[in-house]
């Protein structure tokens, strides 16, 4: 079983079907990457917030949330390096502004 | 961060009231805090139904802050939240969690201690701000 999961969620209609798979790749790949895990055993799960339920600074949102959990935690540099990786895949495959991405990984 | 989810029934809280709460939820904390505007995510979850109450705030802060600050933030959020949808407090409750800011990064960053944002910070916050206006 995999020690880091992911569960992103975007605000409706921003980011299509085509596109969650590469971003799940993505996310994948950067697990294996600087965790070591297999790419495959990864869980990554999408889920969207309903047009004008989600805000940022008192305004309509357009902004996605990047939720990693890592059991037994990760050294900060690593930590880092993981936050990193995300932001750069995540607006490079969706397109969306580094302005417009929240990325967490906590230990767990 | 932070991140409040405002857990409510099934379309008991129309939009107008959703973007009142976010936007004095976003003034309550910008003005206890400090924070950028930008940093104050608001959204509103009517498919969690594990609390025990129908209504129920579920926030998420920066850890770091003093004790009575925290609880001073917490009541002035549900005051803010009932007032503007006339939810009786036995329908009310909520909690606020907090994790390392260094867990998460927001416009690239990794995200500041409470108190040590930066200008870099104020001013990302302007972009987004921006940006909104601009509908985008």
């Amino acid at each position: 079983m995999a020690r880091v999961s992911f569960r992103c969620t975007m605000q409706e209609g921003q980011i299509g079907e085509e596109t969650r798979a590469a971003l799940a790749d993505g996310l994948r790949q950067i697990a294996a990457d600087l965790l070591g895990e297999s790419a495959t055993e990864v869980p990554v799960s999408f889920s969207d917030i309903p047009s004008g339920f989600g805000f940022r600074g008192g305004e309509p949102s357009t902004t996605s949330l990047v939720r990693g959990a890592i059991v037994g935690g990760v050294a900060q540099d690593v930590r880092e390096a993981i936050l990193r990786r995300i932001c750069d895949m995540w607006t490079e495959v969706s397109g969306c502004s580094i302005d417009e991405l929240v990325v967490t990984a906590a230990d767990a | 961060m932070p991140f409040y989810r405002c857990v409510v029934p099934q379309d008991s809280v129309p939009y107008e009231q959703r973007e009142a709460v976010a936007q004095a939820f976003t003034n309550i904390h910008c003005g206890s805090t400090g924070a950028p505007r930008s940093f104050v995510h608001v959204v509103f979850d009517e498919h969690d139904d594990r609390w025990d109450t129908p209504y129920f705030l579920d926030g998420a802060n920066r850890a770091g802050r003093p004790e009575e600050l925290k609880s001073q933030l917490l009541s002035d959020l549900m005051s803010a939240f009932q007032e503007i949808t006339g939810v009786p407090s036995e329908e009310y409750s909520g909690r606020i969690t907090e994790g390392p800011a260094k867990w998460s990064m927001e416009g690239g960053m990794v995200l500041p201690e409470p108190g040590e944002e930066t200008t870099e910070w104020y001013e990302h916050d302007q972009r987004m701000q921006g940006q909104a206006a601009a509908g985008g």
